[in-house]
């Protein structure tokens, strides 16, 4: 895990890291990521059901956290407010400081790694690793470059034009950190990525999430059910009755 | 390449896949309806063009007729070849006659004309098949092809015309001669009418068969090209004299009830073979729709990845208009392709039911004709690519409304 990716080695220009200081993955560097007394309920026909109850979260700079929780407990609806794809019904998210968590936005600041992986079956391994790039609206040779050096560094360099369908669980799952790392976003939400897995696979991919995003300073937000899996990452909260604890 | 036009040709165009079923229908689909309206509308303006190309062929493009008879047409011809875009004007005077030969009689259209006129007007030299034009005096005849064919009659074969006003005007104590003359030509000009029952004679000899004396029942005119008959009519009205009765029409003018019926046919054939690019589209709108729902979740993960809505909307936009282009673009090659070959085809067909005879006589016609006009196919090629891009915008809407988060959870 020494190795440079292009452009990647080095935090995203939109990530508040000085070019120069030393690196630190601990407290007291700059916040990218806090969602302040986060509330959302759904309604299930005449029913309202609260699934957060006044979540807060901090995430800063390089940090990796996890979350842990029950089935139903909110972790995934946590997270996709965390990632501005739902809009809370109280409190606010804020990225690096701004409420703006648009589409345009969301392109260069976020990762996502999904359980289900959500590759796109017409295109290889390669071109959804690439599809970041394209949906961020930059694509061009160093891309590509940082697309291929990505796939090998998740051990698919073999396998860059194979369909996702001729692919294993693991390694669509490898596929899909790729894509998460393509665009050195400042966070990755991952929602549940090794519950499609073996537990030897999920523990593999779990290294690989953790170690590049360490290695390219990028912070991360882990949501998973399995202890061990978290007891990896800096820091670890659990979820109950909507609210973190 | 911006994502949603790539993501657009690789979902219609997966790597290392073949077409999918769904695409390949819609293309196929509106393939067919760009094709069937392609050949219809070529053969259907085929068929007005000949017709428009032989009423100018045969009538020129202005004709001056009188209620009764012109008298003095060669000081007439003389005016109107003055006016400005005239290129020549030609006396005629026609009428039906009796012919026989061998005791065959038959009952033509015989047309009198100025040998001297008639090439600078009608391009008759085009349509001689045998014999020449040159030849035609007051003592010989020119006939159709069939009608020699009927008659059995051959260049040099000598036969007799009469007309009802020679029976009339003759004197008791006179016997009715009908004139002898010989065959020099046979023309054929691809109008089974004309082709079957027309008789060319010099204007003098119809003059006599008639007794028209100097008088003749029209002229034809030419004008210049690019110049419009209508304009020209009215121009030469105003050379010819006050208060007679002599009256220049355009041959748009003298058919428009015919040329009308010809347009507002193929107007009507246009419009109900639209149906199947209509068929089409809902093929498309059907087929994208199907994609929207197999693609929901990557739907959600484009959103995830920060794709927008409108960009989500236009990647759907996009395939629908890709079909769009690529369907009619086969249904062109398919089109013009089945238009090179159509005469071939029609005759295999006749040979296989025997049809020949019944397509000629009903349809006028030995060879299907073809001709499209630019606006007409700018016209397909235009709706075609519009109505299927329109059959795709429901579906990116349906897209567009799919929220990310709820996308990502259908699973």
């Amino acid at each position: 895990m020494s190795e440079t990716l292009p452009g990647g080695g080095m935090p995203n220009d939109q990530c508040p890291v000085t070019n120069g200081e030393t690196w630190s993955p601990i407290a007291g560097t700059k916040v990218i990521l806090e969602a302040s007394v986060l509330h959302k309920t759904y309604l299930s026909g005449e029913r309202r059901l609260e699934v957060l109850h006044g979540v807060s979260l901090v995430v800063r700079e390089g940090e990796s956290v996890s979350i842990r929780g029950e089935s139903g407990s909110g972790k995934s609806t946590l997270l996709h407010l965390l990632a501005g794809l739902d809009a809370p019904d109280a409190g606010s998210v804020h990225w690096e400081g701004s409420t703006d968590t648009g589409a345009a936005r969301r392109a260069r600041f976020l990762g996502m790694v999904f359980q289900s992986f959500y590759l796109i079956p017409e295109l290889d391994a390669l071109g959804n690793v690439l599809m970041a790039a394209r949906v961020a609206g930059k694509i061009g040779p160093v891309e590509k470059k940082r697309a291929q050096e990505l796939l090998a560094r998740v051990g698919l360099a073999e396998r860059s034009h194979h369909l996702p369908s001729q692919l294993s669980g693991g390694e669509r799952q490898r596929v899909a950190v790729a894509r998460a790392l393509m665009n050195s976003p400042c966070l990755i939400l991952a929602d549940e990525p090794t519950g499609n897995l073996d537990e030897k696979t999920g523990d593999s991919i779990i290294g690989l999430l953790l170690g590049l995003c360490a290695e390219q300073r990028i912070a991360l937000v882990l949501v998973t059910h399995n202890a061990a899996h978290a007891g990896r990452t800096a820091r670890s909260v659990f979820m109950r009755d909507g609210l973190l604890q | 390449m911006p994502w949603y036009l790539y993501l657009a040709l690789k979902q219609l165009f997966p790597t290392g896949k073949r077409l999918s079923f769904f695409t390949a229908i819609s293309i196929l689909g509106v393939a067919l309806g760009v094709a069937t309206l392609v050949v219809t509308n070529s053969v259907m303006g085929g068929f007005g063009h000949e017709i428009r190309r032989m009423i100018i062929d045969t009538q020129g493009d202005v004709q001056i007729r009188a209620r009764g008879l012109i008298e003095n047409s060669g000081a007439l011809v003389d005016e109107v070849a003055k006016v400005p875009g005239v290129l020549g004007v030609t006396p005629f005077a026609e009428g039906v006659g009796m012919i026989e030969y061998g005791r065959k009689p038959a009952f033509p259209l015989i047309q009198g004309i100025d040998v001297n006129r008639v090439n600078d007007v009608i391009p008759l030299n085009r349509f001689i098949r045998v014999g020449s034009l040159d030849e035609l005096d007051d003592d010989t005849v020119i006939l159709s092809s069939q009608l020699a064919y009927s008659l059995g009659v051959q260049i040099g074969g000598t036969v007799t015309i009469s007309s009802p006003l020679l029976i009339e005007r003759l004197k008791s104590d006179e016997v009715f001669l009908p004139r002898e003359l010989v065959v020099v030509g046979i023309f054929e000009i691809g109008h089974q009418q004309l082709d079957s029952n027309t008789v060319l004679v010099t204007l003098r000899r119809m003059q006599d068969l008639y007794g028209l004396g100097e008088a003749v029942h029209g002229l034809n005119v030419k004008i210049a090209e690019n110049l419009d008959p209508d304009a020209m009519a009215t121009r030469i009205n105003a050379v010819l004299p006050r208060q007679s009765e002599i009256v220049a029409r355009s041959w748009l003018e003298a058919n428009t009830e015919f040329l009308f019926v010809l347009q507002m046919e193929k107007n009507l054939v246009s419009i109900l073979l639209m149906a199947i690019i209509l068929v089409a589209s809902f093929s498309i709108m059907s087929s994208l729709l199907t994609t929207v729902v197999r693609k929901t979740r990557e739907i959600g993960l484009l959103g995830a990845l920060g794709g927008s809505a409108r960009q989500i909307a236009a990647s759907f936009c996009v395939q629908g208009f890709l079909i769009g282009v690529i369907g009619t673009g086969a249904g062109l090659l398919f089109g013009f392709s089945f238009l090179a070959l159509r005469n071939d085809i029609l005759h295999a067909v006749n040979r296989l039911t025997g049809s020949q005879e019944a397509l000629e006589r009903f349809y006028q016609f030995s060879n299907v004709p073809a001709h499209i006009e630019t606006v007409d196919l700018v016209v397909i090629i235009v709706g075609t690519i519009v109505i299927s891009t329109l059959a795709g915008v429901f579906p990116a809407w349906r897209a567009s409304k799919l929220k990310p988060v709820e996308a990502l959870r259908n699973e």
